[in-house]
């Protein structure tokens, strides 16, 4: 829930009926240099999770390069197509920027959700934090590696279950992985999560033999799983596994995880460039202060300058993969 | 096991600097006067206050949350006994005998054994956390979808005792509620009953529509009463009474110890917690009770029952998240948060190297949950002064206030729509003799209980013998089979020996 809305809603509480003297919308000032008055960053999922922990921590130091305040509105819900639903519906004038998961909620929204909007309805400026598939182990468990993993599912693709969440990049990543490696991709035993905490949980307490969920989120449980195999092609935030090119050449097929980071509506960047450059070079003079970095990195969190044009290839790139796989999107 | 080298260094922090100590009240005061508001979740008070806590030190800011998390923690249940409104899912058991204890101008007794019950689940769930936080939290990463679809059918048991005067229309509400329970985006993608509003994608939302089902109904059946207590030598705020209440709660330890082991067990699981423990151990008890009969009707136990299950969860909650880093719900992803805020992340390695500090929070929460006895039984006291106010204002101004508050739940139209939808609802089934409480109860277990069998369809993929490798599955079936067979066989000795009245009862 958003501070801003929760404290008016509260003094609307607590007064018990002066409502009306909030309604009234913020005082539109004469158009004078951008930004004149606070940004509103909409976060498309509830408080806690990686986008918000970006959006807040990030924000101080967005906010000095920008020079007005920042206000954090979570909207969360149904896969993030309500919030992304919410930002379509904010002017495109620059005073509402987003915070998201852009891949795979946006191709998602829109595949398997009769989303209200389009891909290229969004402009993304940076995606700083690219995760990836890990497939893992509970760290007691008798599966040693992946290759360990190959020989008993070429078996029986049914030998052991799989906590994976549905309609994700993870289900597309172990389809992917069946059909490299002659497994029965019909056999396998998939046990559909909710969300990649308790997908990650059930993993490290052996209640699943495998796990297939986003690898950054596994760091916090290093200690408890044992990594099986990375879907990506390099080495990543120090997992010992092979990755999934090492496995199956280099031009194994497979799809990144969550791309996470700041976007606006693409009609914005064209009715007001000049504004666009001014938000453009605030981001990017905040992703490379040393401060943000140092802040950043101390909480697990991405700051990397990828830029727009990187950014959005990337995302358009990705989408493409799960357009292809969308027989795969749409229920397990 | 107790590590006392860390616990010299837990007293050594705490005692170094009381600038700590200071944001005990203040937090328990916040956490209070949110709670106690409808739909202001204990979330939503640690979300506001977070900012802020940015520029303390790490142990006072830490200190400063969780105050408010204990006091939010009771502060949900005064609307529950004062007004039938649950201000959160796991103060809807307190709803049962609370409120009609109020009404019956019982409201002194209710709120202080409502308090001291929650005081008593708060502190010794923290007892149990610092003996056992480590295997506490392995517990709970082990808990598979069998065990969680045994104790959602636990949970379900409940529904026999809300039928009211008709089992059939108790069971038919039930189904009806486990129903609306399944709206939304199952666990395997497949999306039902929406029709087509992407607001229902994530299932209806539950504390609206409790907010409608419960108080709603209840408020416009109260139409033609001229004060929520009809008696006006009832109507008395008497500081006396409260602590007569507090003094009843302490008549009852078994109640309390059962309470605060459902809490802590069940209240440690991420994402479920409290809102099935308070019901679980209401059903426990009114079973296990000798005069479960008046269960319902404004028995003080169900209160006490209620609440010692609710508030022990806190301590379930924040062993997870201590221990492994796993937020068990909105309030302990706010304190990761606070954690992250100072360059501090919760895990594994944090509980290894930082033992001192994780026992600095616990003994601080000892702290919180005896000055909350005190701090509440002001806020009780002050709050109790609803009795007096004249329907006419008390029920518009309650419906405004559910409306704000559903609103703010969700930070959408979605919110007040559900309510109304649900009050509707709710006044029909009442109109009609069907017990709303036996809705509600469906409405918050029917997704879990959707959402484990299929996992556990998925996982043994129908092979029954799946059973035989989950013994902590098997164990709650056991302990729950025989916890119903023994209440079969203690009814049937009693009624053999037949009344003979209980010392607790007043």
């Amino acid at each position: 829930m958003s501070k801003t809305l929760t404290r008016r809603t509260m003094l609307k509480v607590a007064s018990g009926g002066i409502a009306a003297s909030f309604a009234a919308p913020a005082i539109l000032r004469a158009q004078s240099t951008y930004p004149d008055r606070p940004i509103s960053v909409v976060v498309p999922f509830d408080t806690g999770g990686y986008n918000d922990r970006l959006a807040r921590a990030f924000a101080p130091f967005l906010q000095e390069a920008i020079g007005q305040p920042l206000t954090i509105i979570n909207r969360g819900g149904g896969g993030a197509l309500l919030g992304h639903s919410y930002f379509m519906q904010q002017p495109d004038d620059g005073y509402s920027i987003l915070c998201t998961s852009a891949a795979p909620y946006m191709p998602l929204n829109i595949l398997t959700q009769d989303a209200p909007f389009k891909l290229e309805d969004f402009h993304m400026i940076n995606l700083p934090s690219r995760d990836y598939t890990l497939m893992a182990t509970s760290s007691e468990s008798d599966i040693k590696d992946i290759e360990d993993v190959i020989t008993r599912l070429k078996a029986d693709a049914g030998a052991l279950s799989i906590g994976i969440q549905p309609a994700s990049a993870d289900l597309v990543n172990v389809m992917l992985f069946a059909d490299a490696n002659g497994i029965d991709r019909d056999g396998l035993r998939l046990v559909t999560y909710d969300g990649g905490g308790p997908a990650r949980n059930a993993t490290a307490g052996a209640v699943v033999d495998i796990g297939l969920v986003g690898g950054q989120g596994f760091i916090p449980l290093a200690e408890k799983v044992r990594p099986l195999l990375v879907f990506d092609d390099s080495a990543r935030d120090g997992w010992t596994s092979p990755t999934v090119t090492e496995l199956n050449g280099a031009d194994a097929e497979f799809v990144a995880g969550s791309q996470r980071g700041w976007g606006v509506h693409a009609s914005f960047v064209e009715k007001h460039p000049d504004r666009y450059q001014t938000l453009l070079s605030a981001i990017e003079s905040a992703s490379k202060d040393e401060a943000t970095i140092t802040s950043l990195k101390a909480q697990d969190l991405a700051t990397d300058w990828i830029g727009p044009e990187a950014s959005n290839k990337a995302l358009a790139a990705t989408a493409r993969v799960m357009t292809q796989h969308i027989d795969l999107l749409k229920g397990t | 096991m107790l590590d006392f080298s860390a616990l010299d260094g837990a007293y050594s922090i705490l005692t170094s600097s009381w600038s700590a100590w200071l944001w005990l009240i203040p937090g328990l005061v916040i956490g209070l006067v949110f709670g106690a508001m409808p739909g202001i979740s204990i979330t939503m008070a640690m979300a506001i206050f977070l900012p802020i806590t940015l520029y303390m030190d790490f142990l006072p800011a830490i200190v400063f949350l969780t105050s408010i998390y204990t006091g939010a923690g009771f502060g949900g249940s005064v609307p529950a006994v004062l007004m039938n409104i649950p201000g959160t899912s796991s103060a809807v058991a307190t709803t049962f005998d609370g409120y009609p204890m109020a009404r019956s101008g019982r409201h002194n007794q209710a709120l202080g054994v409502a308090l001291a019950s929650s005081v008593m689940g708060t502190l010794s769930s923290y007892v149990l956390l610092l003996f056992l936080i480590v295997p506490v939290s392995i517990i709970v990463l082990k808990l598979g979808p069998l065990e969680m679809f045994v104790i959602a059918v636990w949970g379900l048991l409940l529904l026999g005792s809300l039928a009211g005067s008709s089992v059939w229309r108790g069971l038919l509400a039930g189904i009806f509620g486990v129903l609306l329970g399944t709206i939304g985006m199952n666990t395997a993608g497949f999306i039902r009953g929406t029709m087509g509003v992407p607001w229902l994608l994530d299932g209806i939302p539950a504390i609206p529509a409790m907010m409608g089902l419960l108080a709603a109904s209840q408020l416009l059946n109260l139409i033609n009463t001229t004060y929520l207590i009809e008696n006006e030598d009832d109507r008395k705020i008497s500081f006396a009474k409260i602590i007569d209440g507090v003094k009843l709660t302490f008549k009852s330890p078994i109640i309390i110890f059962r309470g605060a082991t459902i809490g802590v067990v069940i209240g440690a699981i991420p994402g479920v917690g409290s809102s099935i423990s308070n019901l679980i151990s209401y059903s426990e008890t009114k079973r296990n009770a000798p005069d479960g009969d008046s269960f319902g009707t404004g028995n003080p136990k169900g209160v006490i029952a209620a609440e010692s299950a609710n508030s022990s969860s806190e301590g379930g909650a924040m062993a997870t998240m201590l221990a492994l880093g796993i937020p068990g719900g909105g309030a302990t992803a706010i304190l990761l948060a606070a954690f992250a805020m100072h360059n501090i992340i919760g895990g594994p390695q944090f509980i290894a190297q930082n033992r001192d500090i994780v026992y600095a929070i616990i003994f601080s929460n000892f702290a919180q949950a005896i000055l909350l006895l005190i701090v509440g039984m002001g806020f009780v006291y002050l709050a109790a002064s609803i009795v007096r106010v004249p329907l006419r204002f008390l029920i518009p101004s309650v419906l405004v206030v559910s409306t704000f508050g559903s609103y703010a739940i969700l930070g959408s139209l979605a919110g007040p729509i559900t309510l109304f939808v649900f009050a509707i609802l709710g006044w029909a089934m009442v109109r009609y003799d069907y017990p709303v409480a036996a809705t509600v109860v469906g409405l918050l277990l029917g997704s879990l209980l959707e959402q484990n069998i299929i996992r556990t369809w998925q996982i043994s993929r129908g092979d029954l013998g799946y059973l035989l490798e989950r013994p902590g599955a098997i164990l709650i079936l056991v302990v729950m089979i025989a916890s119903i067979a023994f209440t079969a066989l203690s009814k049937r000795r009693r009624k053999i020996t037949s009344s003979v009245t209980d010392p607790a009862e007043s």
